[in-house]
């Protein structure tokens, strides 16, 4: 997905795709927990870096797990359920709260990895990955959520 | 879409080093780097990089694309940490006397309102030598980075990470991950063309940027959707086949050479022994080992 959405880029900022694939890690976060969130954020960017071919950046890694980690800890409250709204703007909060601490941990640490000032790692990594990653998640999160709770419904599963 | 895994099968010495090896060598050497911006250090560092991506026989056709966005990516890093810092861009080395070249007129941060206006940037030999150890820096983590999706099977990271000493649930959910991806692929294209047939053209979105996101409803919803109840019979299919219940046997046993054995001992000791030099050399700054702790230019260039 990441492959495919790629052409779309964020106005102004350069280099930064729209990256819809964020909200992957979110939904399965918001259905299936943290663990499950923190894999699938992970894993998702570590195979988006390889597939593509330019490498494996651990710390970016980390930091997607962090994001599906953090949105995770929301089915505590939902039980990983989306038939009331108040359960859906749930989700949208600690996917926020997953986004900021994710990107801001990979962000922060690039300050160590590439020696960046704290400035350059903020307006360079944090401000732009961050706002592409709230716009998708916060965007496609819900519209995935009722699609899902809609799906489970039709199958009886 | 097809899928494909950039992966070349050849027969060079790094695509025989066990991916064990590799993955450990990236992992060190990213975290060794990132501890000193120590000039020959990172000279070192590079040249051992250089010649690590060398022994992969990797063509500049295959890795063209990946690395102009390594290029890019270097560029908007350094040059833009230069600028953001107003030009006070060394960090993690020892700066008490700065050799200034010149300055020149750019643009900055002020202390107040509009908080952006006229100022004038240094031109110093330790800013530059930053620049220089932070580019060596990021392209010796690059070479190895980049070689390893191109000289690593995919089918090998799964046992790879198993005999790393991940439990098996992990490293057979990373492999699932991988064998997962040409159906999802094959799906997408499903969906895409379906929804084409229906006048829906991913290129052609209109709308803002908010306007564009929630008009890719109809490609992301039935994609991942149609995904995660796929994974689900999967997940039927082996429970049903009890798995997680006894240990797993794989069908790849990656069996590490004597060389790579001998390569693993030596990347640990290497990054032990510059982890330790970098921690005592904080306490001896008058000591040769403190040599982490310094930018490491040379005298002449001072003078």
């Amino acid at each position: 997905m990441s492959i495919a959405t790629n052409a779309l880029q964020l106005p102004g900022a350069g280099n930064v795709s729209f990256r819809p694939a964020i909200v992957i890690p979110l939904l399965f976060a918001a259905l299936f927990g943290p663990w499950v969130g923190f894999f699938a954020g992970g894993v998702g960017n570590l195979l988006g870096d390889w597939l593509s071919g330019s490498g494996v950046w651990w710390n970016w890694d980390l930091g997607n797990g962090l994001i599906g980690l953090i949105t995770g800890l929301v089915v505590y409250y939902t039980l990983g359920r989306y038939l009331k709204r108040k359960n859906i703007i749930f989700a949208e909060v600690f996917a926020i709260l997953g986004i900021v601490v994710g990107i801001g941990f990979a962000s922060i640490t690039d300050i160590w990895v590439s020696k960046l000032s704290f400035s350059a790692a903020v307006i360079g990594d944090f401000i732009p990955s961050a706002a592409s990653d709230l716009i998708n998640g916060l965007i496609l999160l819900p519209i995935l959520l009722i699609a899902y709770t809609a799906a489970v419904r039709r199958s009886g599963r | 879409m097809l899928i494909n895994f950039p992966y070349i099968e050849r027969d060079s010495p790094i695509h025989r080093l066990d991916t064990r090896a590799k993955l450990l060598f990236l992992l060190a050497l990213g975290l060794a780097v990132a501890q000193t911006s120590n000039f020959w250090f990172m000279l070192v560092a590079l040249i051992l990089a250089s010649i690590y991506y060398g022994l992969a026989h990797l063509k500049w056709s295959e890795t063209r694309k990946a690395w102009l966005l390594i290029f890019w990516i270097n560029i908007v890093i350094v040059l833009g940490n230069f600028f953001l810092t107003g030009g006070h861009v060394v960090r993690g080395a020892d700066l008490t006397q700065e050799h200034i070249l010149t300055y020149f007129p750019f643009i900055g941060f002020t202390a107040h309102a509009p908080f952006i206006g006229p100022a004038m940037l240094p031109l110093s030999v330790e800013n530059i030598t930053f620049l220089i150890t932070q580019a060596m820096r990021n392209f010796s983590i690059a070479l190895v980075a980049i070689s390893l999706p191109y000289t690593t099977n995919p089918s090998h990271i799964s046992s790879a990470i198993k005999g790393l000493g991940i439990p098996d649930s992990i490293a057979y959910a990373v492999d699932l991950t991988f064998r997962f991806l040409p159906t999802v692929g094959r799906d997408f294209s499903t969906t895409m063309d379906a929804q084409r047939a229906r006048g829906f053209e991913l290129d052609k979105l209109r709308g803002g940027p908010f306007g564009k996101i929630a008009r890719m409803a109809p490609l992301v919803v039935p994609l991942v959707i149609g995904s995660i109840i796929g994974a689900e019979d999967i997940i039927n299919a082996m429970e049903l086949r009890c798995f997680g219940v006894t240990k797993r046997t794989w069908l790849i046993e990656l069996r590490a050479r004597s060389l790579d054995r001998i390569l693993i001992a030596l990347i640990i000791a290497a990054f032990l022994a510059i982890t330790i030099l970098n921690i005592l050399g904080g306490y001896y700054p008058d000591s040769i080992i403190h040599f982490m702790h310094i930018q490491g230019i040379p005298t002449f260039l001072t003078r």
